[in-house]
Formats: C-alpha cells, structure tokens, sequence
C-alpha cells in the first residue's frame, strides 16, 4: 500500500489532484438563465475525501455534472477550469492529443511576456489556442512532470476515456450505471478490457476478486448475475466494483447511500473508506444529509444557490460554524437542539440563481443580515486572521475585522476577482482567491 | 431515569386512554411466480397498543413491513389474521356505512407529495375532495372549510385555485396534510411525510405536525426510517424487522438504552452529525432475508451478531463462528436462487454452472482461519451435499448442526429490566447475557486486536 501511495504522491507532485477554479455553468431556458453553478473554487488531493453538501438546487450536482463533462443542452459550462492533475493521464493525452497540448512552462511564459504580454494572464492566453485542452507546465527533458487536463475543454472522445479511466463516478441510483441486459461480470469485464486490456479467464478472475474486494459474497456465482438479481446495497457494491475495475485515481460519488438503509448505507460507507486507505483515492462526496458528510469527510465545503458558502475542515466546520445559512441548516436538524424543542427553521425557501449577485443570495432568509447584504457580493474570506483553512462568503467576516472593513474588503475583492476572471484562465498552482485553494492536507 | 422521564413526558402527550389496539395482526401476500406459492408474510402477528393524542413511531429499513403495517391500519389494505379495535371497535369486520363513517376519523398522509396529488385538480379541489366525497354539509361551508383548512396549515387563500405543480416539496406535503385534516379526524398515519424533504423544509412541517396535534388533539403513527426525526416528534417508538416488532417502548428509552439486538444495530449504522464522535459501530452481514422465506426461529437470527451459540460451541472462537454463520448464509441463497432452465439443463447434463464449486467457497470463507475437527467434519458432510447438488439439505444439515434456540424457536416480546420497553429476544431471559453485555464484550475485543 505504501510503495502505491509514494507513487501517487509523486504523481501528482503535491499537487491536488483536482482544481476547479471560478466553475461556472448556466442552464438556458426560454424563460430564464439559471446560473447552477456559479464561481466555484476548490480542490481534492489523493486520499481527501472533500464533501459537497447542500439542500436541492444547491448545485452540487450539477458541479459533479461539470467536473465529469456531462452537462448536456441547455445546460453549459460557461467559464472556469477544472484541471485534473494525474500525470499519467496527462501523459498519455499529451502523445495521444499533441495538437491540443500546449507548454505553459515556466519558460514558455517567460519568453511569451518577452514578446508582448504585459501579465502573466496574458501571457498564458497568448500560448493557448481554443482548442487546446492537455497543459505541461513542467517538463524534464522529453517527460511531462507536471500538468493537467482541462475537462471543461476536452472533448468528448477524451471525456470518455477520463470516464471510465482516471476519475469514475458513483451516482444515488445504481440502476442508471447498471445494465439491465447484461451480467454484473460482464459490465465489469467489459470495463476491464478497456481499461487495462484484460480479457477472457483472466478478466473474469480479476471480476470476481473485485466483487469479493467490495463485499459480494459467493462472487463466482454472483458475477454471472443480472442486476435484477442485486439487492439495492448489492447493486451499489457492484456499480463501485465497476468503478474500480477502471483504476481511478478519483471516485465522484453523487448521494450514493441515499436510496439505502441505513445499516446499508453504513456498509458502503465502509467500504469506500477501506477503500480510500488502500488506494489513496481522492473523494468527492456530494449528500444533503450531514450527518453522512460528518462521517466521511476530511473537508466540507456547504453550497447554496449555487455559490459555495462556506468552507472547512470537516470538525471545524461542525464546531464552528460560521455562515449563518451552514448554522440555520445545522440546527435544523432534529436532534441537534435537545430532543423536546421545537426545531428551529430558515424563513423562507432557496431561491433560483437567475443573474450575477451584487448581493448576498441568502440576504432574504439571513437573520443577521444588515443594509450591505443588499448591495455587497459576498466573496469568500477566511473567517480570522488564524483560519487560513476556514472560509466563508458572508460579510460578517473576517470577523476580527470591523464591520466596514470587512465590507469594503469583500467589495474590492468581489471587483478584483471579476477581472481575473475576464482575463481567463488563471496559470497553473493556486487559484488566487485563497478559499479551497487552501485545501490540502486535512489529515 | 429513563423510567421517571418517559412517565412524566407520557402523561403530559396523552389521556392514557387506548385509542387503537392491535392484535396478532398479520399481512400476507400470496405469492404467484413458477416456483412455489409461498405468501410474502409482509407483517407477521404484530400486536401494540396507541394511546389518545400520542404519537407512535414506527421504524424500520425497506421491506420489514411497517408501510403495509399502517396502510392495513387504515384499512387501506385487509387484514390476512388478527384484530384492530379502533376505540373499542374491531374494524376489521365492518363494512357499508359503518365503515364509511370510520373513515372519517382515520386519515393518511403519504410520503411523496409529488404522487399522491392529482395534478390535474386545483389545490381548493384536492383539499374539498373528502369533504364532497363524504357530503359534508352545502358547498358554501365546504369551501369556507377549505379556506380555513390551507390558513391553518400555512398556505394562503388564493392558493385555492393552483395547482400542485406550482408549489414547493414542502408547501406540497401542507396540502396533503390540509386535505387529511378536512374531515376532523381523530387518527393520522403518516407515511414518511418529510422523507422528500430538505432538512431545513422538514423542520417547518415537522413543527406544523406537533402545533396541530396540540390544537386538534390528534393521534399520529408516524412511520419513518430517519430515527433523528423519529426521537424528536415520538412518544413511543416501535422497531420492526421483516414483518415483526423487535422492541417497542418510549422514545428516550428505545434511543438511550436499546434492548433489543436489532435495535442496537439500526441505531449504532445513523451516521451522527458530528465527524468527532467517536461511537461504536456494529456493521451487519448481507441484507434481510426474503419475506418470503423468514426464518424459522428470531427473525434476525441470519444476521444477529449476538446470536446464541448452540450449547456445544460456546467456546468457539468468534471468527470461527460468523464464518460458520457466513457459510449458512451462503448456501441458504443458494438454496433459494432461481435457477434458470438452462441452468437446471447445463447441470443434469454435468456442464458447468454459473455455481462456483464448494471448494472455492470453503476456501473464500475459511481459508484463513484454523477450523478444529469437530467442526470440520460437519463441513466435509455439508460439502458432500452441495456437491451432489442437495444444497436444501445441506441447508438443513448446518441448521441442525449449529442452530440454536435463536434459529428454531421465535422469541417473545418479554418486559425488559429498567426500562419500559418490550423485546423480542431469547437473550431476555434470565438464563442468558443481556444483548448489551454481550455486545460490549465483542466491542472491546475488538477495539484490543
Ligand atoms: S452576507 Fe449578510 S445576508 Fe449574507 S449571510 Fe452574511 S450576514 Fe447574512
Ligand atoms: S433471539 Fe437470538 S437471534 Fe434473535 S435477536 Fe435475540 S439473540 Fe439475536
């Protein structure tokens, strides 16, 4: 296991090993534009599991959606990057996709503002073509040593082979990743075919030893099964085998013990953790339900219409909440205020993100909201000055500041922020908003 | 206590006088399908008491039956056995206008909003159905009715001619509960009513619930499977498991000293909100079995972790013993699975089957664990059978081999020491360890290897 994580490690240099910056991904109807995902930022390491968690329309899905290029008409991503960091994914498309690879070394850009660009900004745009989507930041003689893939840019041949091969996902309803025609084996064998070119006696022992490596138990006669024959926690355990014959480096998982009981759901909780631990798999983990999210996640990051809200390591953000809508949804948990008061609420309901805020979204429904709220857009912060790791887009804070600075502070970044946006696509490293940026090792 | 809390927060939320009263209550369901007629025992000779004005919770995972439990308490479905007195009144029995009037009183409010309200009908419409269904009184009272019914669930008089589409999860679930409420009844079950909801939507309808308990004097079961929202809104909680009640007893009681096995488990698996909590988790084998195949004996003798040990191996090591118990399992599937015709062909004529042979699941069980002789060699029997194809009789053979009181004999729901739950288990009596002891034995080894 450790000879494995070393290697990973290495692979992506300390690096995350997804970064999505100012995600932003609009649906167009013919009544409105909703802005699902609207400037998201954050990253997952190898072995983090990052938590998504948010009431419906949130966007925690559709950021999912985004990530996995499955944003489908009149859905589109209109903005931002999502780089995926697995060098040897980025490797293989470099050679496979040489006309869409483009150098953003450190030298490339150095002699690109030698020539005319004024910024590094646009430097970078000066290098990069619309079509290019594999970036090699480094390079050591002829082999890449670091860059990334831009999934918001490939296309979709490359998303595919992405798919089932260095990020796979999970979804609530196993039956959509299941087909009803084929045996449980053979969805995995076929999975294993492409993925790692293993066919006929061979495929169907390493099948077996993946259902037996996720709990199935009497595999050899399970793997010639139909998924009807699956209970509803079997079927999981099976579509998460799937998920492993492809050997991702990255596992989404969207709400996948929702539809389960819950001694169910604790077994598969379990099993994506043994998981994890053996295969340094980064997670991204989206649910509604906190008490799922207090279990599994290294860090939290709590979205509301659309915006991410707050941000966290996973005990500091139950300990110490601090966006008022993370405390509202807290509280309202049963259970959580003494078992005979009455719950507390959120007046009101989520409402649909239709045009850029130069507000708080949340303004309406916020008992501590005041007159900024209104005209300010809050941008995320940390919470003081000692919380480099603690977040939150609400203009309370940093609350070791006084109230008119720390609005001013998020005026002006709010403004700054919208032009780096414009230039485009940030270089490589952080993103500079200093939120999830700041992720990293929670462990 | 326990004891002291859960009599006082009784006699505050109910008369103590019975409302409804059930007795051996039994839901079958005859089975069609090729291969036998088995009935799916859906509820299994349930009996419990629901006192005026309390709340009784009822729990489970999908399929132990308490969906079926409640909608034959509605009289939704008839009753296969048993009796349900509704003040004193077996209903069971009646019928024409008796059972007409009995409806009145007795409402139920389903989990998905979204299904349940014609979508086709106004909001006013959907509400004043009952009302017309049951010719309550002129028209002009009828709507005046529907008025003051959408005011006292939250809703507001021009919603009366929308229609549900154009309303939110939770506004939703208020028309349900306003179209319950129409006809003044004195008993709601209600199925799942937040289940749908977001969490911060669930606190709203959850305190509408208790507000109209207190100012109509209602009586709910409110059947669930979040025991968070259970423990907050129940007096009295019932634990059910393939058709039957495992424990049932006050809620603070039920959530703070569990009794039953089952209980333990189900309550150990909800995931806390709060990444520091440190509790102990017992993580169940496989799933329930068939309803219809339950077993014999404790219906969670095939996944109970503090089962009790045949007399003979008591001293067996625990490893050892949940292999032997995997092993059951294996061959009770088995035993059950429906095999193709092609299957039965290939097999007749000694082709290979999709059936792994006993070797390799000998090896997958206990290839790493030191199996003593004695028990060995009930292996090798077993064996021998499932290799001549007679997995029902080696089904048999380990069920009276390693079987013990647990897997041929049902328990009874005995009174249990120090708190005023009942339980379902053999472990109740004297003779035994408390579930509880045994299962802080098996914890702290555990947490030693
Ligand atoms: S910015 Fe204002 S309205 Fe928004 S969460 Fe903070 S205090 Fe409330
Ligand atoms: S009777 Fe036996 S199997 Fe059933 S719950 Fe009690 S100990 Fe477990």
């Amino acid at each position: 296991m450790s000879v494995l994580t070393d290697e990973r490690r290495e692979r992506t240099d300390g690096r995350p090993l997804l970064e999505i910056s100012h995600l932003q991904t609009s649906f167009y109807t013919d009544k409105e534009v909703i802005r699902a995902v609207d400037d998201v930022s954050f990253d997952i390491h190898p072995g983090e599991t990052v938590g998504i968690v948010g009431e419906s329309g949130s966007g925690k899905s559709v950021t999912a959606r985004s990530i996995m290029g499955l944003i489908e008409s009149p859905g589109r991503i209109d903005g931002g990057a999502v780089k995926f960091r697995d060098l040897d994914t980025v490797r293989r498309f470099a050679k496979k996709y040489d006309k869409r690879t483009v150098d953003v070394t450190d030298e490339a850009l150095a002699e690109a503002k030698g020539n005319d660009a004024e910024t590094d900004a646009d430097a970078f745009r000066s290098l990069v073509s619309k079509k290019d989507f594999v970036f090699v930041e480094e390079r050591n003689g002829d082999e890449i040593t670091a860059g990334y893939v831009d999934t918001t840019r490939a296309p979709d041949g490359a998303m595919r082979n992405v798919r089932g091969g260095g990020i796979a996902m999970v979804f609530q309803d196993p039956l959509t990743s299941l087909n009803p025609v084929y045996t449980v084996g053979n969805q995995i064998k076929e999975s294993l075919r492409i993925h790692r070119g293993l066919s006929g006696q061979a495929a169907t022992e390493k099948a077996i030893d993946l259902l037996e490596a996720v709990g199935i138990p009497d595999a050899a006669r399970r793997v010639r099964e139909y998924p009807h024959q699956f209970s509803g926690g079997m079927r999981q355990r099976a579509v998460i085998a799937m998920a492993l014959a492809c050997d991702p480096e990255l596992l989404i998982c969207d709400e996948p013990t929702t539809a389960l009981d819950v001694t169910i759901q604790a077994q598969i909780l379990e099993l994506l953790d043994d998981i994890q631990e053996e295969r340094d798999l980064g997670i991204m983990f989206i649910t509604h339900d906190m008490g799922v999210i207090a279990e599994i996640a290294d860090r939290v990051n709590v979205m509301y219409a659309g915006e991410i809200v707050e941000t966290a390591g996973a005990v500091d953000l139950f300990e110490n909440p601090r966006h008022p809508y993370t405390r509202g949804l807290l509280q309202s948990i049963p259970g959580t205020q003494g078992p005979d008061e009455r719950l507390r609420t959120i007046e009101g309901d989520v409402p649909t993100p239709n045009e850029k805020p130069t507000y708080c979204r949340f303004a309406p429904r916020c008992p501590e909201a005041f007159d900024a709220c209104d005209r300010v857009h809050p941008v995320p912060v940390a919470v003081n000055e000692d919380a480099a790791d603690h977040a939150a887009a609400c203009l309370l804070y940093p609350e070791d500041r006084s109230r008119e600075d720390a609005v001013t502070l998020h005026d002006e970044q709010g403004k700054g922020e919208t032009d780096a946006k414009t230039s485009g696509t940030t270089t490589g490293g952080a993103t500079s908003d200093g939120t999830a940026a700041d992720g990293g090792d929670t462990q | 206590m326990s004891k002291q809390t859960a009599m006082e927060s009784e006699a505050t939320a109910t008369t103590g006088e019975t409302l409804v009263e059930v007795r051996n209550l039994k839901k079958y369901y005859e089975g069609g399908g090729m291969f036998g007629g088995d009935p799916v025992k859906a509820v299994d000779g349930v009996s419990f008491d629901i006192q005026k004005g309390e709340t009784l919770g009822l729990v489970g995972e999908s399929g132990c039956g308490k969906t079926t439990l409640g909608r034959t308490l509605v009289q939704l479905e008839d009753a296969t056995d048993g009796e349900i007195h509704f003040d004193g009144r077996d209903i069971t029995s009646i019928s024409g206008e008796e059972l007409k009037a009995w409806r009145q009183d007795t409402q139920m409010v389903f989990q998905d909003p979204e299904s349940s309200l014609n979508d086709r009908m106004t909001v006013g419409e959907i509400v004043r159905e009952p009302l017309d269904v049951h010719d309550w009184k002129t028209p002009q009272e009828r709507r005046a009715r529907v008025r003051e019914l959408l005011e006292t669930v939250g809703l507001r008089e021009e919603h009366y001619y929308r229609y549900p589409h154009q309303f939110s999860g939770g506004q939703r679930q208020r028309i349900g509960i306003a179209r319950a409420l129409a006809l003044e009844p004195d008993f709601i079950v209600l199925d799942e009513p937040v289940s749908a909801l977001d969490v911060s939507v669930q606190a709203k309808v959850l305190n509408l619930l208790e507000d109209l308990q207190n100012e109509f004097g209602l009586t709910y079961l409110f059947i669930a499977h979040d025991l968070a929202v259970v423990r907050h809104i129940c007096d009295r909680v019932a634990v059910m498991y393939l058709g039957n009640i495992m424990e049932l007893g006050p809620a603070d009681d039920l959530f703070d000293s569990p009794s039953n096995p089952y209980t333990h488990a189900l309550l150990s698996a909800i995931p806390e909100p709060d990444p520091t909590s440190k509790r102990d988790r017992i993580t169940l084998r496989g799933t329930p079995p068939s309803p219809r195949d339950p077993p014999e004996g404790c219906p969670f003798s095939t996944r109970c972790p503090v089962k009790i040990k045949p007399e003979e191996y008591r001293d067996l090591d625990d490893e050892l013993w949940t292999r032997i118990e995997v092993l059951r399992e294996v061959i009770r599937e088995r035993s059950r699975a429906e095999r193709s015709l092609s299957d039965r062909a290939r097999e007749l004529l000694g082709m290979e089957t999709r059936y792994s042979s006993i070797e390799e699941i000998r090896e997958e069980v206990f290839g790493d664990v030191a199996v003593p002789s004695r028990v060995e060699t009930h292996i090798d029997e077993v064996a021998d059978y499932v290799r001549a194809g007679k997995e029902a009789e080696a089904r048999r053979y380990l069920f009276e081999e390693f079987g013990s009181e647990c897997d041929y004999e049902r328990p009874e729901l005995y009174d249990v020491d120090g708190v005023q739950s009942v339980s379902l288990c053999h472990r109740h009596q004297s003779e035994h360890e408390e579930p509880a002891t045994v299962y802080e034995r098996q914890l702290s080894a555990s947490g030693s290897k």
